[in-house]
């Protein structure tokens, strides 16, 4: 049985595991009430601090490693770590061949505008489409690779060029689920990478025959031994801890003074045209899968946030959530292309994945959940590619 | 001479890893298992599971995930102890001989007791009769009441019993528990330090060892309990899951407070 946060438009479903408490209000909005209560000023004057620790004086090196996609929390971080904290970054992306024209754009802006050195890592793309195709049916999820890459391939640029200080943004789970308190100071570990960017499922779950991978096609994958993490002493501190953290004045702040752009077409998915500009697929199928899944989408997320930030009410959220949270969107039509899948296959497997505790099947066949505005509705699964609508031009691959 | 030990302490509710605050807030951290890689990986002394749920739901979750859930406290242990490699408390919920015979049976060296010890203390003698005292650890939780003095607290640390904790402790000793885990409601999950003051009066009356727990907010809280509370084994739920490599940090600070513990 699915039930719901008091507060916010999280089920207990969610894909972050939610605690709720004697009045159902969840943990990520209980942890994100301790926000009141920080002095974000001592704050501010403890990552000073570290900063300090971490300079490197005679500027033999970078002082600290920003993973960057070139989204609107890649262009706060660098701004901060730069303007704020006055420190030397190496910005490091990994680039999973998902990227929107608009997302591109604003990660090139990024070395011109902030004035840094940056590497930009792609994989060679036929092992990224393998990847797509074998993890959507692994996991149901096509975009494992990107998650790999985001929480691997920066502590590797780390570890190679000696580098201690990585600078990464929100902790995901803290903020979403509240998994932590904004107290505990949580810094990023590999135990988080793999148990929940990746599943649990690391490179060597990946050499497939079928697919005909291979150990050496993954070398990117492989996050640095424990050893290695030692001896270049890595520490992961998450900018979230330290900033009272809001994307909407943040990016606003960026638009203004720097010159991020926006998603020029509104998403299917979601209202946000600020968020996930690094992968088309982000707020498109991987997304669509959640739904798929759980029963709920990004919508429910974004809204969630803006809930939190006092953005919106909860009947707002709900009629949005109502709106987009199903929406089979068109990216699927870039990525069945891209992979070389029916939709008949894509929904089949699709539908291998949808949770019991969430979904049951009509005796028309139809799938059917709880809806948060009450009662249980039946959510048909329409085919994109019959009525042969065009793939958007802003998610055509680049 | 015994060294002193450093246990990280696994409170499980409906079979998920959760951080724990004042034994009511409860924040899920995910799957029992991947975390016992990575203490594994450090070589860690000890590893303690509490299973503090207080009903029978064993939420599996999603199921899109390469290790999936057990439903059940007993499964869970399974496969903990597999790829366990140090000695293996799981307590919590153990209200029968068989309980702690279901358990050892699964691959724990050692079990806590708590509530049921209290309600019937008899069975501190006929577990340690039957199963050995290296294998009972009697679990105790502490608060301060409204007058200001330590209690033992029963049933998850919501009971109030009457009971000083010295005064357990030692009762417990002399009934034939091998070890005293100490725990305080007041501290836990607060980050502010262990409660040294009660860690101290306990171990000074104890001859048995006692685990102190409860508080740590800093890697140097463990060496304190050591040091100060005299206490046998320094352990922390919390912390541990912060950072990268915690507890190999925890011991190197340990280590250069000059504590006699394995390297």
């Amino acid at each position: 049985m699915v039930h719901y946060c008091s507060k916010c438009v999280y089920p207990n479903s969610s894909a972050v595991p939610l605690g709720f408490n004697e009045n159902m209000v969840c943990t990520g909005c209980q942890v994100s009430e301790q926000r009141i209560d920080i002095d974000w000023n001592a704050r501010l004057e403890r990552i000073k601090k570290i900063a300090d620790e971490y300079r490197v004086a005679d500027g033999s090196n970078y002082d600290c490693i920003i993973p960057v996609s070139g989204g609107k929390d890649s262009w706060f971080q660098t701004y901060f770590v730069k303007e704020v904290l006055n420190l030397n970054p190496l910005l490091v992306t990994y680039n999973g061949n998902n990227y929107m024209d608009v997302g591109l754009r604003n990660l090139r802006k990024m070395r011109e505008v902030f004035g840094c050195d940056h590497i930009f890592f792609s994989p060679n793309i036929d092992l990224l489409k393998k990847l797509n195709r074998l993890c959507f049916k692994k996991m149901g999820d096509m975009n494992w690779h990107a998650h790999c890459g985001i929480f691997t391939y920066p502590v590797v640029a780390a570890v190679q060029h000696k580098v201690p200080l990585i600078f990464w943004g929100e902790h995901g789970y803290l903020d979403l689920g509240g998994m932590f308190s904004l107290d505990d100071l949580v810094e990023m570990t590999a135990k988080f990478r793999l148990e929940h960017a990746q599943r649990g499922f690391d490179w060597f779950d990946m050499i497939d025959e079928g697919e005909n991978i291979r150990a050496g096609d993954l070398i990117w994958a492989r996050y640095p031994t424990d050893d290695q993490l030692e001896e270049v002493d890595i520490r992961g501190i998450y900018l979230g801890n330290y900033v009272e953290w809001d994307a909407n004045k943040q990016t606003k702040e960026m638009i203004e003074k720097y010159g991020f752009e926006v998603a020029p077409e509104p998403f299917e998915r979601t209202y946000r045209t600020m968020s996930n500009l690094d992968d088309m697929h982000e707020n498109g199928i991987h997304d669509y899968l959640k739904f798929i899944k759980f029963g709920y989408g990004r919508c429910s997320d974004h809204c969630t946030k803006d809930i939190r930030l006092g953005l919106m009410s909860r009947e707002q959220a709900i009629e949005k959530v109502r709106a987009m949270d199903h929406i089979k969107p068109r990216d699927l039509l870039r990525w069945l292309a891209y992979v070389e899948m029916s939709e008949d296959e894509f929904d089949e497997i699709a539908d291998s994945f949808r949770d019991p505790r969430v979904w049951t099947k009509t005796s028309d066949g139809l799938w059917e959940k709880d809806n948060i505005w009450g009662g249980r509705s039946a959510y048909p699964v329409p085919k994109l590619t019959s009525n042969s609508s065009a793939v958007p031009h802003s998610l055509i691959g680049v | 001479m015994l060294k002193k030990r450093l246990i990280p302490c696994l409170f499980l509710k409906n079979g998920f890893l959760v951080r724990s605050e004042r034994f009511t807030n409860h924040q899920y951290l995910g799957n029992a298992l991947h975390q016992v890689e990575r203490f594994n990986a450090w070589a860690v002394d000890e590893l303690i599971y509490i299973d503090i749920t207080s009903d029978d739901s064993y939420d599996v979750g999603r199921d899109d995930l390469k290790i999936k859930s057990e439903d059940g406290a007993l499964g869970i242990l399974e496969v903990v102890a597999k790829g366990c490699f140090m000695p293996l408390t799981f307590g919590g919920r153990i209200n029968t001989v068989q309980d702690i015979s279901d358990r050892v049976k699964r691959g724990a060296d050692k079990v806590t007791i708590n509530s049921q010890a209290l309600r019937t203390p008899d069975f501190i003698t006929e577990s340690a009769r039957i199963f050995g005292s290296q294998c009972i650890i009697v679990s105790i939780d502490v608060a301060t009441n409204a007058n200001g003095e330590y209690e033992v607290m029963s049933s998850g640390g919501k009971m109030p019993t009457g009971k000083k904790p010295v005064d357990w402790a030692k009762d417990a000793e002399k009934l034939g528990a091998g070890e005293i885990f100490l725990n305080s409601v007041d501290r836990d999950g607060t980050g502010k330090g262990y409660d040294l003051a009660l860690i101290k009066e306990v171990a000074d009356a104890l001859s048995i060892p006692v685990i102190a727990c409860g508080g740590v907010g800093q890697f140097e809280d463990f060496g304190l309990a050591l040091r100060d509370g005299h206490a046998d084994a320094a352990a922390a739920g919390n912390i541990f899951h912060f950072t990268e490599l915690s507890a190999k940090k925890a011991r190197k600070t340990l280590i250069k407070m000059g504590l006699n513990v394995r390297n």
